[in-house]
Parts: structure tokens; sequence; C-alpha cells
């Protein structure tokens, strides 16, 4: 690219640059919890292991609890709500750097979803990033079926989802108090 | 349960840049005029080296034409080209000594077939049309007196 823009510019000019682009393509089988977790996303379904020790809810499952250093199994599994509270919040301002599509600032939300169970780096819709606030009661809006898909979810995934979940977007309830999610920030 | 296989693509432009042989002679490549560099014993280096490789010194300059034409001295013919190889049918890397040239450059010849490649065939070369300042405008060398 570097080099096209001089060569606009002057096309005598000396060749200064050379491009480089280095790619790596792989392919990951993705292993059993996250699998199901990928499964149940394409059912319309949000699943979690709750650690039978200390309760804490892993979403996407992990198999175990890296707290209790417990596994967690099949009989650990349960299905979140997909309605929650804003936590937190992250506005990012996009840096135009090679594959960043996103051209506008943008909020990414941590969320503490009914019943339990909590959630980061998921996309606000509706919502102008100014007016983003913890406390917003907000609910699942997934990718219609025909659009829907898993394949960006790894091993390693954060549960971000963003093939089959759009985003989250206000139920238009009064705010949360911060005493119901206080403790759950981050 | 179905398995689920995922595919993954990491990706990492950046630019180098390539101080006085390299830029020369890149140079040259979107010129339509392959380079090559006197060391310091006479002979012409094409690629060009920023060093001398006997002596070790600096080489900065004097930069001369060699080519168009040169002699394939070593050669490796690729059956079944992948995605990444500079050419989408079969063809061959090979050492091309170009004329006024003492030393091999790495190109490919577009030969169509390996029953026309022979070590010290001819060959001359096939630029693009649109070049940008990289080995790769120089498409390929074919056997003379094929074009």
């Amino acid at each position: 690219m570097t080099d096209a823009k001089q060569d606009e510019v002057d096309p005598n000019a000396p060749v200064a640059g050379m491009d480089f682009f280095m790619q790596l393509e792989y392919h990951e089988l993705l292993c059993p919890v996250v699998r199901e977790f990928a499964d149940a996303l394409m059912d319309k379904r949000l699943i979690g292991h709750r650690c039978p020790q200390c309760g804490l809810v892993y979403s996407p499952p992990r198999g175990y609890c890296p707290i209790c250093v417990v596994p967690t199994t099949k009989a650990d599994e349960i299905e979140l709500a997909t309605r929650g509270i804003v936590t937190n919040y992250t506005v990012v301002t996009p840096v135009q750097y090679y594959g960043q599509e996103e051209t506008e600032p943008f909020a990414k939300v941590s969320l503490q979803l009914d019943g339990g169970g909590n959630l980061s780096l998921q996309d606000l819709l509706e919502v102008p990033v100014e007016q983003v606030h913890p406390g917003m009661r907000v609910e699942v809006v997934w990718a219609p079926d025909s659009e829907r898909k898993v394949d960006d979810i790894t091993n390693r995934s954060w549960g971000t989802a963003e093939g089959a979940i759009q985003g989250w977007k206000p139920t238009g309830e009064p705010d949360a108090s911060p005493d119901d999610y206080s403790d759950k920030v981050f | 349960m179905q398995e689920r296989l995922t595919t993954h693509t990491i990706e990492f432009p950046y630019t180098r840049t390539l101080g006085p042989v390299y830029s020369a002679f890149l140079t040259g490549m979107r010129d339509g005029q392959v380079l090559g560099i006197k060391s310091r014993d006479g002979r012409v280096l094409c690629p060009p080296t920023e060093w001398d490789p006997t002596t070790g010194d600096a080489l900065d300059g004097d930069l001369v034409p060699v080519g168009p034409g040169g002699v394939v001295t070593t050669w490796a013919w690729v059956t079944e080209p992948s995605r990444k190889h500079p050419l989408d049918h079969p063809f061959a890397f090979a050492l091309i000594k170009l004329d006024g040239a003492d030393t091999g450059l790495l190109h490919v010849v577009d030969a169509g077939g390996i029953d026309s490649m022979q070590t010290g065939m001819r060959v001359v070369p096939r630029w693009k049309q649109e070049r940008i300042g990289h080995i790769t405008d120089l498409e390929a060398f074919v056997p003379e007196g094929s074009k």
C-alpha cells in the first residue's frame, strides 16, 4: 500500500519500502464444553456451568472452576437468563489499523445476568455511547436464524459470541440499584 | 454430538524499508530492468547484495544492468503449486545466471511442462504490465524464443 501511494504521487520516485503480508490460517476443534455452548447458542440458549462448591457461574463453561480447582460437568450446566444489568462499559474509539472495520466510537459492556452469570465484551445496541451507564437493564438480541453462526467461537472464547448474539438492547425498565451489582463489576 | 471445527486467520501486514541497494534493485524491477552490483573483485552479483560476499566490504553503489536474458543453471519442477506460489499452474523454480552477471537469481520459469526444462537453457523475462517495485514485477522467465 505504501508503495502504491508513493507511486500515485510520483511514479518515478525510488522504491523505498517493500510490503509484507503475513497470514496464518489454522483450524481448531472445539472442546466438548465449548461445543455445547456453541450448539446452545444456535438454539438461542445461553448456557454456563455453576461451580458445585462456590456457586460461581462460568459462561462459556470451562469444565472446571479455577478458583475452587474442581471439575464441572454436564450436571452443573444451567441455562442463563437473556436479560441482565450493565455493570461496566468501555467506549472504544476505533483506530483505523488493518482489519479494523469499525469507524465510529462504540461501547462494549459487561453484564450481570438475572439469576446469575456474567458476560463481558458485549455489544450495546440502540444507545448512543454518551448515554451508556452502569445499571441499565438490557435484553439479548439474537442474530436472525438465517444469519446466526458460531464460527468465531474458540476454545479461549470469552463468550462474546458475536455471530450468534447481535447485542443487547435496553428493556425500558428503570435502572437497577447499585446494590444489585456493585460487587459484580468487572 | 457433531464436532465443530472452526477456522481462524491471523494476518499481519507490514512495510520494511529497503536501504540503498535493494531500493535500487526494486526500482529497477518497477522500471522493467534487472540490476546487479559490482563486487570489489569486479564480478557482478545479481541479485545485488549490500556486502561483498568475499571480503565483507560494504557495497553501496555501482548497480549495473544485466540480462534481460540468461541461462538456467539449476532448477526444480513444481508439479502442484500451492496458493502461495507465484503461478497457479506447474512451473520451475530456477537459478538463472543473467547475461553479464556472475551469480544466479532465484526466480520462476514458466516453461509449460517439465519436458521443456533443461539445465543450460536460455530464458528471457516476462514482465507484468503494472509494476510496483517488487520481485514479482518480473512475473516469470520463459524459454527464449517461446514468446
